[in-house]
């Protein structure tokens, strides 16, 4: 059924579980303003890293899970996560040449992009969520970046 | 799925584009639906089925942490728990007499007026989950859900007063909004001289607001504020918290009031849920004005 070059899901999948479980783990007041969508992040490094395995469907599905968990309009998250994963995706071929800093300001401005649909969703569903730390998730998640990129990685060469 | 994963050989996923448009379109479609109709309820109960698995995975090493701490602690502190409680039960039997007597001179007089009282029928305790759900609101997530009873809207109480209520059934889970969630609003009343009013969250687990008294309204620093039970979402006589500070401008025509919530809002692990006795006697002729936000709990059975 695969073709030559077989499509490992397994690591793809292990990575999203544990970013969605990071995505709700309790964490101190201080440190909860700081937190990056770990979940975003590492579909983000599988859209372009190897569009075949995860994709859209991944995004998609993952998006309908942090609806689900967060509480929110179904399709929120979904959506916001398919629109930025189909950018990575198309974007990947020059994301993968660039340089680390680039690459982590691609990061950003995809994030920021994600932040922003989210936003106007909440806006457009009528509970506007106006604090500014919102806008600080894109930078942490950006910085994140080229720690994800060595250790997926190593997990998805192996 | 097939069609969806058309690549070809040098490994280019064509189709981008489509595939894009299609999966916004099912979202937006998830989200006008979710927003216009009540169907997807049904759905999403189960779909927070699905999802329970790894909120359970996440919370359990903690309260495992927890469970550890109490079966290590000494003897010593045993003792002394148990000497405390003790002291603690004694104090609570004791007002507890009186409660039955005033309890039925309550019903008596309730009785005389013909008015109708909630009174509260039964309910059950839930645990918080210790999981964020959203970073900027004030929400959390409780382990009792549709297969308990729980239904949108129900009141929910800890120990110290009125906690929120319930946002959103899942079949396993329920997510229950604090009062202080600057989204929500209950109908309260200052014990002192029955002034009605309406208290709101400030998004500040440690303050709420009377946003709608007059600069003239006779309210102190101190007073005691419960709920009135206006509405029908909240059984009436509860606490709800104390007023911290008054300030009254006069260029204003409303006075700033903070109340401090009764309920530990940041630190209660375990909720009751409340059920209201249904109202036995006949309505009264004029039904109270409904307080816009504070929506009368429907039945979600």
């Amino acid at each position: 059924m695969m073709r030559e070059t077989r499509i490992r899901r397994l690591p793809v999948l292990l990575s999203s579980l544990v970013a969605l479980a990071l995505a709700v783990l309790p964490l101190p007041a201080l440190l909860e303003s700081l937190r990056p969508d770990f979940l975003v992040v590492v579909v983000l490094y599988w859209s372009v890293e190897s569009p075949r395995a995860g994709g859209l469907s991944l995004a998609f599905f993952a998006g309908l899970a942090l609806d689900v968990l967060n509480g929110v309009v179904l399709g929120q998250h979904a959506l916001a996560l398919t629109l930025i994963s189909a950018w990575a995706t198309h974007l990947r071929l020059r994301i993968r040449v660039f340089s680390m800093l680039t690459q982590c300001l691609t990061i950003f401005a995809l994030l920021t992009g994600y932040q922003f649909v989210l936003f106007w969703i909440d806006g457009a569903t009528g509970n506007p969520v106006t604090t500014f730390s919102r806008w600080l998730a894109p930078v942490i998640g950006a910085l994140l970046w080229p720690l994800l990129v060595g250790l997926l990685g190593k997990l998805h060469e192996r | 799925m097939v069609a969806f994963r058309n690549t070809d050989p040098s490994g280019r996923t064509t189709g981008l584009l489509l595939r894009c448009v299609l999966y916004s379109l099912l979202a937006l479609g998830l989200m006008i639906v979710d927003k216009r109709y009540e169907n997807l309820a049904q759905i999403r109960r189960w779909l927070s089925v699905v999802v329970y698995p790894v909120q359970v995975a996440v919370a359990s090493p903690f309260e495992g942490w927890d469970w550890f701490r109490e079966s290590v602690t000494t003897r010593d502190a045993l003792r002394a728990d148990k000497a405390r409680l003790e002291a603690e039960l004694r104090l609570a039997q004791f007002r507890l007499q009186r409660f039955a007597a005033l309890e039925a001179e309550s019903e008596r007089l309730r009785g005389l007026r013909e008015s109708t009282a909630d009174v509260t029928d039964h309910f059950i305790i839930g645990r918080i989950m210790d999981l964020q759900l959203d970073a900027f609101r004030e929400r959390v997530l409780v382990d009792k859900g549709a297969h308990d009873g729980i239904y949108v809207g129900q009141a929910v109480l800890d120990s110290g007063g009125v906690f929120g209520q319930v946002a959103r059934v899942g079949q396993l889970t329920s997510e229950v909004i604090l009062l202080s969630d600057a989204a929500h609003a209950i109908p309260v009343q200052i014990n002192r001289n029955g002034l009605r009013t309406i208290a709101v969250g400030t998004g500040d687990t440690n303050r709420l607001k009377l946003p709608y008294l007059p600069t003239s309204a006779d309210v102190v620093a101190g007073d005691l504020v419960l709920t009135s039970g206006l509405g029908g979402g909240f059984p009436a006589g509860y606490p709800v918290g104390t007023v911290a500070e008054v300030r009254r401008d006069p260029a204003q025509s409303l006075a700033e009031v903070e109340v401090k919530p009764a309920a530990a809002l940041d630190r209660s692990r375990e909720l009751m849920f409340v059920w209201l006795k249904p109202r036995v006697a006949e309505l009264p002729p004029i039904a109270p004005p409904k307080p816009a936000a504070a929506k009368p709990g429907g039945v979600d059975k």
